[in-house]
């Protein structure tokens, strides 16, 4: 993984390492010259075995997190590269024909002459980057072995020339042993071990592969190794000779392989050299030298300049040297080079259209289809560069994913130091009488918090990455079990960069000690007397003048200079060793003027601030901010800032007058919190009628988590004594329990800041779970709909396009193991990609689509839902499915061509359609021109309907234009096969044994069949094992909820000792010490799990609503097994950790206790 | 005379009391073969000097603490044969505890501290409310009752705990070190307080002290040394003329 949310993991890295280094030597120097601090910080550790576990164990966890995202990310990089590079071994290039699809890289019927490849041979032999070119056919076939009747029906059949191999490697068997293929005969083959495993083939076997109407049969002469040549798929591979004359394209190829200067990984670094010296051989100088004349005009150098800068990375120097060739009077290697690649044209394209010439971009757009006459795929590195950003981006998501368990891991480390400040109240406030200094406070602190967590950090990172290795197996399992839409073959292996593992100990590290330190200086601040008597601490007012904290920040700014003043006088008077010790403080101050600086700022403005009129300023500013950048993050945010200010200048006003101030400072907070928690809870429609369209991105998932659970949180805990009323009333009736619940909700609400951290923990942790069990539960129900994504049909075949069916009717009746009656009706369509453009757009480039050629079954079987329909063309599906049938012209259009409001893109199919939405609710009908792009003809067609986005799921069941074929025959001058069958079976068929029927009858058509429902299924089931998934690594959260539980019970026994020994002393039972202690946790347990599912249901309610103008089908609903199951498995693990202390506690003899300070 | 007329209807029989800690370094004889008779409504005052003895006394005779050797009965009942449970709901019925930290619960008020007891004991919300205010009344502080415990002055504070230790009547009521945290005239004020409900209620008071002050109004002053009773005599001050 090379990158997170945008920067160079290196940078990261760097800029972590650069904060917790010296960070961490500052600790150990302020350490050694501190013993006596360090001696007390370091002796309070093993004095509490139990709570240090805890402490421990809770730093951990959020360590663990993080190093699981990280770990995850870099599993799933190095996955992909590897299954990469072992599928394309030493090919690093392919080069196919321009008409190829831009999807294609084994050239399907895109063949060329053979000598072309020797002339290509002659051009490159002065090129040293290049050790290997070889030429080749690459079709499938259906294949069957005649031993074990196993079949497959999309075997790759390779055809390479024994002749071309140098730079490649050689074949291996299984046992190592070289194999050559110039040994093989014309009914000889080598099959790979993906092949072999397929057909359950061994050496000696009779494959029989089925071509048009012909069939060749061919001896197993060994099973290789897969990769390179040999294929990642099951390949056949048979001398190219013997593929030629198979395939009936004697002396043609479609495709060469080249293979770089290095091994597999060195190769690639070489690839964009070598790609873009193929590309200048393979350029039509000609046409190059036509679009430099058409675009060498100043509108287009104008938007090229603009442009350029824009895009950063390489982009921006190709687009440079397009300009500088375009400006030169002659057509050079370098234009020709930039030219050719298809990014630039892109981006050239984009320029002439901002230019406003759209003639000029027609003839371009047509220009360039015809300006090479191979494509040069570099697929290495494209495969490397897309493993890179999967790894990065599967990363960001765990890290998002993770952000609330974070949280709550940087909430407990918060209120573990809170509370250890609180046990060591005592001690710190006599060791501030006898001369210890506030800093001295702090760092006792620190290197307490410092021991802590260098230990249980690095433990967390070792967890997190084996958590990591869970996710993979885990992840492994899903593919096993299909349809999840991973590649065939596809294999998950565990791994992580030491880089990774740095950076999650750095960044936890970093946490935890930002966390300690304003702990620690909060400590710090502690009243002497108060704290040595153990009275309550009396509320404090800054005694410095306001004026100072206005010049504090100055004053931070130049304290480096006049500590090194002070150091030149100590020098000039001769005082060398102070003078060093200037020096180095000087130094210091320097490097942390701006910590110190904006520290100053900050106290600076906390007063007006706290008064809360800077406080309304501050959030209208930030909510002028999001309005005007239409960005929901500064919006939300400013407007709760508002309502914190608002709150805030009620307070202020409040304690003006004479009345009690407890009373205003309910009244304030309580408005904050509950006007932010209605802000958070409206429906996302309604501000959208406030504050106009805003966007916002999965951090909002986030934010509004956090501010909700902080507003619910916030006004329990200032009103927490009318819910002690109301639980007094409540529980009147039972008065044995009476005196238990007393204590039991007494203590915690006594202790509102340590509940409330508790509470917040626990209500964000449930929050999470619940959002995400109800989203889960949403799509599953959506996607889970087989009928609505199937389109009404039961079963989907596909048969390789080599070996076509003519007539599937007559078919099956000839098929004794079949009966026409089973079937009601069977539909076909085929799917092939083409260049699509919509006439009148902005955009006139060709784009790569596809079309599926539908026959009249098809039309007029299909269910397809359709989301919106042109006017003029009826009002229901079956109407349009009618118009389609009845003119060739119209096609349906899947939804992910056309674009969304809501930012709902895709990024699978280039073409876009102009001037509509997905949720709109009417269209007119949208002219669109399609090109075949091997013949080139174009075809003009008019879009009459969208389906809808459920329909074949997302288009993992196929996507396409869907038009009739009758239309497609006649305009395209080949015979088109059709290659997708659906079938609807007759009642009471047994759909599944049907299935395996078709599939058996036809293998020699390599009919391959799923049934539907099955399919549906199976995606549903692998999109709710990935969410489960995703449950489980924010459920890591639960783990830091528990474990706070954990300390804060842990801590209560210490601190009531003397109060239990009180309670025994006048009457309590031991069971009803314990049964207090439990309650107590049940208590802030129960409402963690009440505010968390309360919170998350609406959330979820407000997010299914917005989701329902996209997909319809997408349903609220309560997984009340799961939520049951989350509640038990937080509450038992809640009371498990607390049954402990509850134990020790009412093990605690009175006299014991009562003797206890 | 009170001593006299009491002494056969004796609350508290203590005999032979043996009890040592054992720290596993070192062991020490906290009480060695004590005997102790207290009288229905009797005030004894335990005194002596530091470690010789006098809270482990208190604690091993009221069940907060367990005695190695001897025999505690009050009341008729032998306390150390009762199981744990049982124990604890004697203490909730029958006996009352003063302590010198006043060891009240911070996070509840006066009143719910004082109503505790009698929650415990089973007794109704509303009348354990209305008998607390009762105490409360009784000790001066109905005025203060929902304040908290650190809203109120060290002798509000033992005064709400004398509250609690009375409010469900008990037998006995035991005291260690009453008045240690308080300044003199709080101290008088206490002990004017315990001897008035103790001539009032007829409730016997086993108080620990360091103060001759506090020993001087009890009906009986029982001096202790390294874990014995070196003296135990009636009160030349407090017997009534």
């Amino acid at each position: 993984m090379e990158e997170l949310f945008g920067l160079s993991m290196d940078i990261i890295m760097v800029a972590l390492l650069a904060v917790f280094l010296p960070v961490l030597a500052g600790v150990v120097l302020v350490a050694w010259r501190n013993p006596v601090m360090l001696k007390l910080a370091l002796r309070n550790i093993p004095r509490r075995k139990s709570q240090t576990s805890l402490i421990v164990a809770g730093i951990m966890i959020s360590t663990l997190i993080m190093a699981a995202a990280f770990g995850t990310g870099d599993s799933i990089t190095y996955s992909i590269r590897k299954n990469a590079v072992e599928a394309l071994g030493t090919i690093d290039q392919i080069i196919v024909s321009a008409r190829a699809s831009e999807s294609d890289t084994i050239g399907s019927s895109n063949y060329f002459p053979y000598e072309r490849f020797e002339q290509l041979k002659v051009e490159l032999a002065g090129m040293d980057s290049i050790d290997g070119l070889a030429p080749g056919i690459g079709e499938f076939a259906p294949t069957i072995n005649s031993r074990t009747s196993l079949s497959e029906g999309q075997m790759r059949v390779a055809g390479v020339d024994p002749n071309t191999l140098a730079g490649f490697g050689d074949f291996h068997l299984l046992s190592g042993q070289e194999v050559r293929l110039e040994s093989l005969g014309p009914n000889d083959a080598l099959i790979n071990e993906e092949a072999a495993k397929e057909l359950d083939a061994i050496p000696g076997d009779q494959l029989v592969a089925f071509i048009s109407d012909s069939s060749v049969a061919f001896t197993v002469q060994g099973v290789v190794d897969s990769g390179g040549l040999a294929g990642q798929e099951s390949t056949l591979l048979v001398r190219l000779d013997r593929a030629q004359e198979m395939f009936g394209r004697e002396g043609m190829i479609n495709s060469m392989a080249v293979s770089n200067l290095g091994g597999v990984f060195a190769g690639a670094e070489l690839s964009d050299e070598v790609t873009g010296a193929l590309r200048v051989i393979f350029t039509d100088r000609g046409i190059a030298g036509e679009i430099k004349t058409l675009l060498n005009r100043n509108e287009v150098l104008e938007q090229l300049d603009l442009l350029g800068p824009a895009l950063g990375g390489g982009l921006t120097a190709d687009l440079a040297t397009f300009a500088a060739g375009l400006r030169e009077a002659s057509l050079t290697d370098e234009f020709i080079g930039v030219l050719a690649d298809e990014d630039v044209q892109e981006e050239v394209l984009n320029a002439v259209s901002a230019a406003g010439l759209v003639d000029v971009e027609r003839r371009a757009g047509t220009l360039l289809a015809g300006l090479a006459e191979f494509r040069v795929i570099d697929i290495k590195k494209q495969v490397l560069d897309q493993a890179d950003q999967a790894g990065s981006g599967v990363t960001s998501i765990f890290i998002i994913m993770g952000l609330f368990s974070i949280m709550v891991g940087v909430l407990l480390i918060f209120l573990i130091f809170v509370m250890l400040a609180a046990a060591r109240r005592s001690e710190m406030g006599m060791a501030r009488a006898v001369g210890a200094k506030r800093r001295h406070l702090i760092q006792m602190f620190i290197f307490e918090g410092t021991a802590y967590s260098v230990v249980s950090g690095a433990i967390g990172v070792a967890l997190g990455l084996g958590a990591s290795f869970v996710i993979v197996f885990v992840v492994n399992r899903i593919f096993t079990a299909g349809g999840s839409g991973a590649p065939e073959n596809f294999t998950m292996f565990a791994h992580f960069e030491i880089r990774s593992a740095v950076v999650a100990y750095c960044l936890g590290m970093v946490i935890t000690l930002s966390t300690v330190g304003i702990s620690a200086y909060r400590v710090s601040r502690l009243n002497i007397v108060a704290a040595v008597r153990g009275l309550p601490a009396p509320s404090q007012r800054s005694e410095t003048p306001y004026r100072q904290h206005l010049l504090a920040p100055l004053r931070a700014l130049v304290r480096p200079l006049l500590l090194a003043v002070t150091a030149l006088r100590a020098l000039a008077s001769g005082d060398g060793g102070r003078a060093i010790g200037l020096v180095l403080m000087s130094f210091w101050a320097a490097v942390t003027v701006p910590f110190a600086f904006f520290g100053a700022v900050f106290q600076a403005l906390w007063i007006p601030l706290g008064h809360g009129w800077l406080t309304v300023v501050a959030g209208a500013l930030l909510t002028w901010v999001g309005t005007s950048s239409d960005e929901a993050a500064p919006l939300r945010i400013g407007v709760t800032l508002v309502i914190v200010g608002v709150g805030l200048s009620i307070r202020t006003a409040y304690h003006r007058t004479r009345l009690r101030p407890d009373v205003g400072d309910r009244i304030a907070y309580t408005f904050m919190g509950v006007v932010n928690l209605a802000f958070w809870v409206i429906p996302f429609g309604s501000l959208r009628a406030i504050f106009g369209d805003v966007e916002g991105g999965i951090e909002m998932f986030f934010i509004s988590g956090i501010a909700m659970v902080a507003a619910a949180v916030w006004t329990v805990m200032y009103n927490a004594d009318l819910l002690l009323k109301l639980l007094t009333t409540v529980t009147r009736p039972f008065g044995h329990l009476r005196p238990v619940l007393v204590t039991a909700v007494a203590y915690p609400m006594a202790a509102k800041f340590r509940t409330g951290l508790t509470l917040a923990m626990f209500a964000l942790v449930i929050f999470t779970l619940i959002v995400m069990s109800i989203l889960t539960e949403a799509f599953s129900a959506a996607v889970g709909d087989s009928d609505q994504v199937a389109g009404g049909w039961d079963i989907q075949a596909e048969v390789n396009p080599n070996t076509p069916i003519d007539d599937i009717r007559l078919a099956i009746d000839e098929k004794p193991g079949l009966d026409n009656k089973d079937f009601i009706s069977i539909g076909g369509y085929t799917a092939f990609p083409v260049e699509t453009r919509q006439v009148g757009a902005s955009e006139q480039r060709w784009k790569f689509y596809a079309v599926r050629a539908a026959d009249d079954q098809y039309l007029q079987e299909t269910a397809a839902n359709l989301k919106l329909i042109a006017n003029g063309y009826g009002d229901t599906p079956e109407e349009v499915w009618e118009a389609l049938r009845l003119d060739p012209n119209l096609v349906v259009v899947d939804s992910l061509v056309v674009p969304s409001r809501e930012g709902f893109a895709s990024d699978e199919i280039p073409f876009e359609l102009e001037g509509v939405f997905y949720e709109d609710t009417e269209m007119e009908a949208i002219d669109i021109e399609v090109r075949e792009p091997r013949t080139g003809q174009v075809i003009p067609l008019k879009v009459i309907g969208v389906m809808d986005r459920l329909t074949d799921a997302f288009g993992e069941l196929g996507f396409g234009m869907i038009a009739s074929r009758r239309g497609l025959d006649e305009a395209i001058p080949f015979r088109i096969p059709t290659t997708t069958y659906r079938f609807k079976a007759a009642e009471g068929t047994d759909i599944p044994a049907l299935s395996k029927d078709l599939e058996s009858a036809f293998r020699e058509n390599g009919m391959e069949t799923d049934v539907l429902s099955e399919l549906v299924d199976d995606i549903a089931a692998a999109n709710r094992a990935f969410n489960y998934l995703f449950t489980s690594f924010m459920g890591l959260g639960l783990l830091v909820g528990v474990t706070s539980l954990g300390v804060v019970s842990l801590r209560a026994v210490v601190e009531r000792r003397q109060q239990i020994g009180v309670l025994r002393a006048i009457g309590y039972r031991r069971r009803m010490v314990q049964l207090s202690f439990l309650t107590e946790s049940t208590f802030v347990v129960l409402m963690g799990i009440a505010i968390g599912v309360g919170l998350g249901t609406v959330i979820s309610y407000n997010i299914v609503k917005d989701i329902q103008d996209d997909i319809e089908t997408v349903r609220f609903a309560i997984p009340w097994l799961q939520i049951g199951i989350i509640i038990a498995i937080a509450y038992v693990f809640s009371l498990a950790t607390t049954y402990m202390p509850a134990r020790q506690a009412s093990r605690i003899y009175p006299a014991e206790a009562l003797r206890y300070e | 005379m009170f001593v006299e007329e009491n002494m056969s209807d004796s609350i508290i029989t203590a005999s032979s009391i043996h009890k040592t800690y054992d720290t596993g370094v070192v062991k020490v004889n906290a009480l060695r073969g004590v005997d102790l008779t207290v009288g229905r409504g009797e005030m004894v005052a335990i005194m002596g000097p530091s470690g010789c003895g006098k809270t482990t006394m208190l604690n091993c005779l009221s069940g907060l603490d367990e005695i190695d050797s001897g025999q505690v009965v009050i009341d008729g009942v032998v306390l150390h044969d009762l199981p744990d449970d049982e124990r604890s709901d004697y203490r909730a019925r029958r006996m009352g505890f003063v302590f010198q930290l006043y060891n009240l619960l911070p996070v509840l008020s006066a009143v719910e501290n004082v109503e505790l007891p009698l929650l415990v004991s089973g007794t109704g919300p509303a009348e354990s409310r209305r008998r607390s205010m009762e105490l409360l009344d009784l000790v001066g502080l109905s005025e203060r009752a929902q304040h908290l415990p650190g809203e109120l002055s060290g002798g509000q504070r033992q005064r709400v705990t004398i509250a609690r230790a009375l409010v469900n009547q008990p037998s006995i009521v035991w005291a260690d070190e009453p008045t240690g945290d308080l300044d003199s005239e709080t101290a008088g004020e206490i002990m004017d307080l315990m001897c008035g409900l103790n001539a009032d209620n007829g409730q016997s008071f086993v108080l620990v002290t360091h103060s001759a002050d506090v020993g001087n109004r009890a009906h009986r002053i029982v001096r202790m040394r390294d874990g014995e009773i070196v003296d135990d005599g009636v009160n030349a001050v407090t017997i009534p003329q």
